[in-house]
């Protein structure tokens, strides 16, 4: 085993990245062997174009490019067109290089750089950039004509909202960053952006508002995503593994979403936001425990239909982390706490049931927990289905076969159900998982174990510290302003000026 | 981090395989919702029990059968209530369990033996309820009202403890009576219920207890006397009155929602002289007579006749308490207790005594209101 691990390890640091060795040399003058080395690079890469083309019968040029990463119709108008056409003007003058003469006079292009890095070279080609190289001569010209298909923008699917821009991220960085940048009108808008990952040269981008943002947040996450060395990042989520503070805590100390409106409001408060090209989720930090049971169309909707929204939100979510454990300790523990008609009816279906109440409603936890996984996964199409199958199976025939009691059935979709309520996705994983080990604890030591599990949640809560700002403020440590966000949003002409909500 | 895990798992292997285990589920326990308490006639307690099914309970929803009761009535007998309760379960698969015991019903027989050392041990028990409804029953024993069928709800229990809300008193609670017991100025005053020739049980007002000799019955106040009684220990929410008036030749009926009492205690030439005012606002219900309540003379006529006649009965009552039964059911003695407390304690010793050469005064204030209801008949 060990050696396996040791061999593999090796293995790994040998191809670390394959792509810059070997190639790290300087351009030759003679462009027929340079035209090899670049051809040896790109070995059975079917999508690597070269063109070669002659001005004047003498000036040999090359022109290397990824077929579907470039705009071809600037390519012939602007570059081939000039160049073939007009040809290079006689006596050349000042200009002592073809390079030269086509920054200066031919190319049409905004961005053009001057490279003579074979390694430099291939990167930009492969990132969509048009590759030029003359003979004779030492440097390349990559010239910026990238062009590929992206997706247009969408609703955001996962997070509705009544309100509000209907806007989404799309994966690709530049219209997200472009998307942040017509929210919010102001050069104190910061995108900083970093390259991660060897193979997948993933570009992030960190974008925050200068001023507002907390410094210690921010230096804490650039000397973070300055430390992450791995060969890929494809999604946001493979960031948010590498700079979370703790791996074990249930809670994500990092909130991520789609809509440029709910990042914006995030900025404006003075949070940071990292956006990873080729994922529309965005991560939000610091997180705290309270904005994950925020909607993001809190701050649209009038302020006393919000406030009490809030409430049924957090009613619910301690529901849907209690209602199974309590029922549990309640009915096996403590039926006198239960109002008499009430317990001699669950007594009343209680009395066909095979199993006890705690695998009773561990097993439908289980089905409930598995029901919901399928219906994420599956075709639009058949997600009704699945439901209404899931419904009848579960709800009917389960109770009236007598394998289930049907409290039991009612307790856990009622739970089920209030997990939905969170409106952060990502916010309702845990709610739903400390489910189970507070379902044993209160069917080991009935009320005392619930308690005894609320209070590790808690001292867990206090602990968490992602990013230097606590995660349950402003309850712990308590700050008065920003207390009353928590329980009452606040109509904002009331809100003092400074703390200002967007 | 691996000894958190670690401790975690020793943690839980711990808990599960001490054996310190009470989870019980409902199909374990029988669910009772009333208890008694008796002596038979050779002198051994009897208890008895009314023990719910669940399983008939829930087959008579579904299929609507009646041929199966949903309760059972056990009982047993024994030397003392722990030996009498361990002759019930032995008779039951699972665990008798106290928790929802709505009714507690003590046997005349017990009562006038003395209840005091028994009811004790009784309730308790940590899970025996103190929110359960204490009643005496009159001329007969618990098991028999607990056999009694009743109209509106599944046990006669349930009939039991919404009976005193709906002749308008404040439930009697097995707690309220223990307060009652403890308290030094205070004698217990239980509601009773009697079992009619027709197989029904009846309220029967309530039984005077003498706490001081081993909580022991010595007599009854009727319907009438205890609503009064009530009224004066501000234990009353709802009453309604019928005085005839002689000089009209008919009857006024007034039902009273606001009742308030107040009790003075005052000191004159050395003699406690208590003074009880009761007052209540209502609305006529029914008026027999040819006054019209709308007219503001009529309506003194009827307040002032409705107060001394009102007045008169409640003198009588207490006078009938002080003389025949010498018990302080009215907590003159707490008020006593409460407004001159060094005189309580040289009064204490003695109150049975003193409360029945007491010098009480009472003052009814009747008041009629929403006159427009219900004036005067419509025939002339």
């Amino acid at each position: 085993m060990g050696l396996f691990k040791k061999s593999y390890i090796k293995n790994k640091s040998k191809t670390n990245n394959p792509s810059k060795e070997n190639i790290s040399q300087n351009i030759d003058k003679n462009i027929i062997k340079n035209e090899q080395i670049l051809k040896d690079i790109f070995q059975n890469c079917s999508d690597i174009m070269y063109r070669k083309i002659t001005i004047h019968g003498q000036n040999k040029l090359l022109l290397i490019y990824v077929d579907g990463m470039v705009d071809v119709d600037i390519i012939i108008s602007n570059i081939l067109k000039p160049l073939m056409y007009e040809g290079l003007p006689q006596g050349l003058g000042s200009i002592d290089s073809v390079a030269q003469m086509c920054e200066e006079k031919h190319l049409s292009a905004l961005q053009i750089k001057k490279l003579s890095d074979f390694g430099d070279i291939t990167d930009h080609i492969l990132k969509g950039n048009l590759a030029i190289l003359a003979d004779k001569e030492t440097t390349a010209l990559v010239v910026d004509v990238k062009k590929f298909e992206t997706r247009s923008i969408d609703e955001p699917a996962n997070e509705p909202s009544l309100r509000g821009s209907r806007e989404s991220f799309t994966e690709s960085l530049r219209t997200n960053t472009t998307m942040l940048r017509r929210i919010i009108v102001t050069p104190k808008l910061k995108i900083e952006s970093t390259t991660i990952g060897n193979l997948t040269q993933t570009e992030i981008a960190v974008a925050y508002i200068e001023g507002t943002v907390s410094m210690t947040v921010l230096n804490k996450i650039r000397e973070r995503l300055d430390r992450i060395q791995t060969d890929r990042i494809l999604e946001s989520g493979n960031i948010e593994e590498f700079i979370e503070e703790t791996h074990f805590s249930p809670f994500p100390q990092l909130l991520n979403s789609e809509r440029p409106d709910v990042v914006a409001s995030s900025l404006l408060e003075g949070r940071v936001a990292i956006l990873t090209n080729g994922s529309p989720s965005t991560l939000i930090a610091p997180m705290t425990f309270w904005a994950g049971l925020q909607a993001p169309d809190d701050y649209h909707q009038r302020f006393i239909f919000v406030s009490l929204v809030r409430w049924i939100r957090y009613v619910f979510t301690i529901i849907s982390v209690l209602l199974p454990s309590l029922y549990i300790a309640l009915t096996n523990f403590h039926p006198e706490m239960i109002p008499p008609v009430l317990m001699l009816n669950i007594a009343i279906l209680r009395e066909s049931a095979p199993f006890p109440t705690v695998i009773e409603v561990l097993m439908m936890e289980i089905v409930f927990e598995g029901l919901q996984e399928a219906g994420i996964r599956l075709p639009k199409q058949i997600g009704p289905l699945v439901s209404i199958v899931g419904a009848l199976v579960i709800g009917e025939a389960a109770v009236n076969a007598g394998i289930i009691s049907a409290p039991v059935v009612i307790i856990v979709s009622t739970a089920g159900i209030a997990s939905f309520i969170i409106p952060r996705y990502s916010f309702g994983f845990p709610m739903r998982m400390l489910r189970f080990p507070l379902l044993l604890l209160s069917g080991i030591f009935g009320l005392f174990g619930i308690a005894i599990g609320i209070i590790v949640i808690i001292i867990h809560l206090i602990h968490l510290n992602p990013f230097g700002a606590p995660y349950l403020y402003p309850v712990t440590p308590f700050n008065k302003r920003d207390f009353k966000d928590v329980w009452i949003r606040w109509p904002r002409k009331l809100v003092k000026k400074g703390g200002d909500k967007a | 981090m691996k000894r958190t895990t670690n401790l975690c798992i020793a943690f839980l292997f711990l808990s599960v395989t001490t054996g310190c285990w009470n989870l019980e589920e409902p199909d374990q326990l029988s669910f009772v919702t009333g208890a008694g308490l008796d002596l038979t006639e050779d002198g051994k307690l009897e208890a008895s029990y009314l023990v719910v099914l669940p399983a008939s309970l829930g087959s008579g929803q579904i299929s609507g059968g009646e041929n199966k009761n949903s309760f059972q009535v056990m009982s047993a007998t024994g030397k003392n209530v722990s030996d009498a309760m361990v002759n019930v379960q032995s008779k039951l698969s699972r665990k008798v369990f106290s928790g929802h015991r709505d009714i507690f019903l003590v046997g005349q027989r017990l009562a006038e033996h003395g209840m005091g050392k028994t009811i004790d041990p009784f309730l308790r028990i940590p899970k025996s309820e103190m929110r359960s409804m204490i009643y005496v029953v009159k001329n007969g024993k618990p098991k028999d009202v607990f056999s009694i069928v009743p109209f509106f709800d599944r046990f006669i229990t349930t009939s039991l403890s919404d009976e005193q809300k709906a002749i308008g008193l404040k439930p009697y609670l097995a707690r309220e009576f223990v307060v009652d017991v403890l308290s030094e100025g205070k004698q217990p005053l239980v509601p009773v219920v009697g079992l009619n020739p027709s197989g029904h049980y009846s309220y029967r007002g309530s039984g005077i207890f003498n706490k001081a000799d081993n909580v022991k019955l010595v007599g009854f106040l009727n319907m009438k006397e205890t609503a009064y009684a009530r009224w004066i220990t501000n234990d009353l929410t709802r009453v309604t009155l019928t005085s005839s008036i002689p000089k009209e030749d008919g009857s006024i009926s007034l039902t009273l929602h606001s009742l308030d009492q107040n009790i003075h205690v005052q000191k004159i030439d050395e003699q406690l002289q208590i003074t009880v005012q009761l007052s209540g606002k209502g609305t006529i219900i029914e008026n027999t007579t040819n006054l019209d309540p709308t007219k503001q003379k009529d309506l003194q006529l009827i307040q002032d006749e409705l107060n001394q006649k009102n007045q008169k009965l409640v003198h009588k009552i207490i006078k009938k308490v002080q003389e025949e039964y010498k018990m302080d059911i009215f907590g003159f003695g707490e008020q006593v207790h409460q407004q001159s407390p060094q005189q309580w304690k040289s009064l204490k010793q003695n109150w049975t005594e003193t409360f029945s050469q007491l010098n009480v005064s009472v003052k009814v204030d009747l008041q009629c209101t929403n006159l427009g209801q219900t004036d005067s008949s419509i025939y002339p």
